[in-house]
């Protein structure tokens, strides 16, 4: 575990608010100057399930969570065996149960915690309007060494809508389990820490994909809604409105990709946001794009595969049909944000790549980033915005899919006189109409192939950093998880390189083989059952002899330990 | 928007030869189709004309305007997206009957639902031509010369015109390719016409329904005046024989269109993010 | 009916026209389908029409023709006389079936020229019906004695020994 940080996890069920204090528990050490991660796990239920908010709160920016919880504090145990195993806990952790409650249940007690209990009820009882989650939060924050003020002051800016009453209620509620937190034991505390004055954001990876569609140039998005992808739709809505674009809802995923195609041609930087079953069902049109050099966007926030899967858990398992799903040969682009933050830039890069190359870019993000929220260093401005090459002028003879050096052809805008044309998915000249003649075929597969692999995507393929004979290949949010791992197993003498990709299609295998001189061994470390990446790898890059794995499906995430472990095998 | 042009119908043909068969309908709905487009006035660069997969669907390749060739049953979206994304356009789709109400079915209710403002213009031959000539969704449950249904589908068909009003479309009309003409003039008041206007077009398959060639004999122009209200129209389509011609509903929904306006900059948003 | 002659020859430009346009349309058809001996007699019937469109065009050169849109044409059945309606083509059709289509599109064509001549009032329009019947007359002859020398179709004349293709 990092000395850096503190893990708290706050669960309960039937509305307790497990949820809400943890987002004013985040809130809160954003305030007070520290970084967070906040990522949560809830039941089935619509209403009333069990919820549990998952915090990692540190002095250094994270994008990983840690290898367990330094307390647990549970309101009640509500159906707690549902993710149990999302809840690792140590000897030296702490689990805060409410006697009212009863016993810790088996599959906590069996992780051998500390346990202390705190009445949070009869607390919150004893205090008009007083809630328990508020005294469970006043306990945590106090607990981990987090200035109560902080939490008081989010609390004040978040229910001073509410009404003096309820905010004194809940301030009473908070201070109570501050106070009762000092006769529970003693866990992990955060180090002293100062806001140091620069700007943060507490974003998601969800909003953080929605707000670098919108500045890379996104003006038209239609919309279907899927778990875990709505929320991206969702933030993009309002966005739009106020910025000069459109959201439509459409019925389908088939008619919210064809309406993106659309819209596209019709010349508006197009979007859509969908996950697995969705991304299933649009490949079809997917390929209508590649084939009629139609430019679009469509984040995929993968979930627990396959069919309807986990929708609520993440996983990496949409890679295969990323990648190979398109009937034909149909390249395209397929990038993949590897954090939270990374969101914004991959997906703004994403508008500015489906633009320029005329193609489909699809953005694999995960549930595991899109759904939990971090507190980061505000990202910069990019200089990523989508523009195609357009005909304009006086168009005579348009040809528009003409062949070309770089294999990206001047594509003529509606309301461009002389530049009528048929876009088409049936097989075409240059003029664009229909053939199925063997030179035709030929030289349009190599048009819309090359003009990917001419392209030239700078630095952004990938984010490689370190040095050693060990190589760590990974992508989306495994990234995280390995870049702590690497840290600690650099401080017990094991060096590793890291090579996250960022851009998965096309292929870069000259700049992987530089990446890799000198790398003897490689781990490649993903969250699929099936090591769809490590099988991808295999397939398109030219690897060391000695490989070794690991990977598991959802809902567990990987952890910083097991890679650590993994690497000191290598001793 | 440019002045009107002068163009004439032979101007909105381009140079693809049709491949339906001698004899298809569908020929006469390309010549209604450049005849309206000419009397439209528009200029062949404002226009954008979008369809399935299906012999009806080939229909874009053979005019001179913006086209999409889109996948089978999803013109309709395609559409959408086009008109959405630019309001300024005039847009028309087109298809058969199995491309548009079978595999598109779903988004053909939606669409007279949403009612953007486009034109669709449905080639119904009764048949899925291209695919060698099985039962589609208005083949009657008897007709027994598809292989796939030897014995008929025994399955009610969807009258297209009850099914736009039921869904919403604001302007429904049948033509019959017999009369080119006068799907000419239902394509021009369909396109004034504000919102999702529907044209469902009897367009015999000589190919695979020879016998179609008697429809000239059971279409009749419609005696009364558009209906206006839903009630008034549901009513008369009840009744419906399916070979009335003419503009069989007129309603007065206002067509669905997102207003753009920017009211934020990025800092604006910036600001919610800010911890 | 059509009472005045720019009215009148209105109608006569509009029905050349569309008649050269069709014959031009299934000439492209046949050639389409591979009828090669049909798609160039198409192309003939389309020149002759086009010749005929000449004509009348020359003599309404001399007059100010009114905008008709399409369907403001007063044709007996809503479509010109001589647009040929297309279910009578067949993609293996012969020679003979498409003279004996062009036979009665020129029928058509005179009974229209005729029934204007007949009903006219309008002394010009009557004169100018009555020329363009009598030459429309001499098509119907003249296509008559071609049908003639050209085979009637055998039994078995749209018998194709190729399965239809399926394209999509």
């Amino acid at each position: 575990m990092a000395a850096y940080s503190v893990s708290v996890a706050l669960t309960g069920s039937g509305g307790a608010g497990a949820m809400t204090a943890g987002q004013i528990l985040l809130d809160a050490a954003a305030k007070a100057g520290f970084y967070g991660l906040m990522t949560r796990s809830m039941g089935p239920q619509i209403r009333g399930g069990e919820a549990a908010a998952l915090l990692r709160i540190s002095t250094k920016p994270i994008s990983s969570l840690d290898d367990y919880y330094d307390v647990l504090v549970a309101f009640d145990w509500g159906n707690i065996n549902r993710f149990a195993a999302e809840l690792p806990l140590s000897k030296s952790s702490v689990v805060i149960g409410d006697p009212e409650q009863g016993e810790i249940p088996e599959p906590i007690a069996v992780y051998g915690a500390q346990a202390a209990a705190l009445p949070m009820k009869e607390i919150a009882g004893a205090i008009p309007g007083g809630r328990a989650n508020m005294v469970g939060l006043g306990a945590a924050a106090t607990l981990i060494g987090l200035p109560i003020e902080s939490v008081i002051h989010v609390l004040t800016a978040q229910l001073g809508r509410k009404g003096e009453e309820v905010l004194a209620a809940s301030t009473a509620a908070l201070r109570a389990g501050a106070e009762a937190a000092t006769s529970l034991p003693s866990v992990a505390k955060l180090p002293e820490h100062k806001h140091d004055g620069s700007d943060r954001w507490n974003i998601s990876g969800n909003e953080a994909a929605g707000y670098g569609a919108l500045k890379g140039g996104i003006k038209f998005v239609a919309a279907y809604p899927i778990t875990p992808a709505t929320e991206v739709l969702e933030w993009l809505a309002p966005a739009l409105e106020k910025t000069g674009g459109a959201l439509v809802q459409a019925e389908d995923e088939l008619a919210s990709i064809n309406m993106v195609i659309g819209g596209s041609f019709a010349g508006l930087p197009s979007l859509t946001a969908t996950s697995g079953p969705g991304l299933a069902l649009m490949t079809e049109s997917l390929g209508l794009a590649v084939a009629s050099e139609t430019p679009l966007v469509l984040v995929d926030v993968m979930r627990g595969g396959p069919s309807t899967g986990i929708p609520t858990k993440s996983e990496q398992s949409d890679l295969n049909i990323a990648v190979y799903g398109l009937h034909g040969d149909a390249p395209h682009v397929v990038v993949a944000p590897t954090s939270i933050v990374d969101c914004l830039f991959t997906t703004q890069w994403a508008v500015y790549l489906a633009e320029a190359l005329q193609t489909p870019a699809l953005v694999l993000s995960d549930q595991a980033m899109g759904q939990s929220r971090n507190i980061v260093a505000k990202p910069p401005e990019y200089p990523y915005v989508g523009k195609r090459l357009v005909a304009e002028g006086a168009l005579e003879a348009y040809k528009r899919y003409s062949l070309t050096n770089s294999g990206i052809s001047p594509m003529a805008i509606p309301g461009t006189p002389g530049g009528q044309y048929v876009a088409d998915g049936l097989e075409h000249n240059e003029r664009g109409t229909p053939s199925s003649q063997a030179s035709d075929h030929q030289s349009q597969m190599d048009k819309r192939a090359d003009k990917l692999t001419n392209f030239d995507y700078g630095d952004h393929w990938a984010e490689v950093e370190g040095e050693g004979d060990i190589a760590i290949l990974t992508w989306g949010a495994i990234t995280g998880p390995v870049r702590e791992a690497m840290e600690r197993a650099a401080e017990q003498g094991v060096k590793a390189k890291l090579v996250s990709l960022r851009l998965i299609l096309p292929a870069s295998p000259d700049k992987m083989a530089a990446a890799l001189k000198g790398v003897k061994k490689v781990l490649v470390a993903e969250q699929t059952h099936g090591q769809q990446f490590t099988k991808f790898l295999r397939a398109h890059y030219d690897l060391p002899s000695e490989i070794a794995v690991v990977n598991r499906p959802g809902p567990l995430p990987i952890r910083p330990a097991e890679i650590v472990n993994r690497l000191l095998a290598w001793k | 928007m440019n002045a009107p042009t002068n163009l004439t119908a032979a101007d909105f043909k381009s140079d693809v030869k049709p491949i339906w068969c001698p004899g298809c309908g569908d020929y006469a709905v390309l010549s209604a189709v450049t005849k309206a487009l000419a009397d439209l006035g528009r200029a062949r660069e404002d226009i954008a004309f979008i369809s399935g997969i299906g012999c009806s669907s080939r229909i874009p390749a053979y005019t001179n305007v913006y086209g999409f060739h889109g996948v089978h049953g999803r013109a309709l979206p395609i559409a959408a997206g086009v008109k959405l994304a630019r309001p300024d356009l005039t847009v028309l789709a087109a298809g058969g009957d199995g491309d548009g109400l079978s595999i598109g079915g779903n988004h053909f209710m939606h669409a007279c639902r949403r009612n953007v403002d486009m034109t669709y213009i449905v080639m119904d031959n009764q048949v899925y031509g291209m695919t060698k000539g099985q039962a589609s969704p208005t083949t009657a449950p008897d007709w027994c010369n598809s292989k796939l249904t030897p014995e008929g589908t025994g399955i009610s068909p969807v009258e297209p015109a009850r099914l736009a009003l039921a869904s919403g479309a604001n302007f429904i009309a049948r033509g019959f390719a017999g009369n080119p003409n006068e799907v000419a003039r239902l394509i021009v008041e369909g396109v004034n016409h504000p919102g999702f206007s529907f044209i469902h077009v009897l367009s015999p398959c000589v190919t695979y329904r020879p016998e179609q060639r008697e429809w000239k004999q059971s279409v009749h122009a419609s005696d009364a005046s558009p209906a206006q209200l839903v009630a008034e129209a549901m009513q008369r389509l009840a009744y419906d024989d399916g070979y009335t011609t003419g503009v069989l509903f007129a309603g007065n929904r206002p067509a669905f269109m997102p207003e753009r306006k920017v009211k934020a900059t990025f800092a604006d948003i910036e600001r919610k993010f800010a911890s | 009916m059509t009472s005045d002659i720019a009215t009148f020859l209105a109608h006569a430009v509009a029905l050349e026209h569309e008649a050269a346009e069709r014959y031009a349309e299934l000439a492209d058809s046949m050639e389409v389908h591979n009828n090669k001996e049909v798609a160039e007699l198409f192309r003939k019937l389309s020149s002759f029409s086009k010749l005929h469109l000449d004509e009348v065009k020359g003599i309404a050169a001399g007059y100010t023709l009114p905008q008709l849109r399409p369907w403001e044409y007063q044709w007996k059945d809503g479509e010109s006389p001589e647009s040929a309606p297309s279910d009578r083509a067949h993609y293996m059709m012969t020679p003979y079936h498409c003279l004996q289509l062009a036979l009665f599109n020129e029928k058509k064509g005179y009974e229209y020229y005729a029934e204007q001549a007949h009903k006219a009032t309008d002394l010009e329009v009557k004169k100018y019906a009555k020329m363009f019947a009598e030459e429309e007359a001499e098509h119907v002859v003249m296509l008559e004695k071609w049908i003639a020398t050209v085979k009637p179709p055998q039994d078995g004349w749209d018998e194709d020994l190729d399965p239809p293709g399926d394209a999509e």
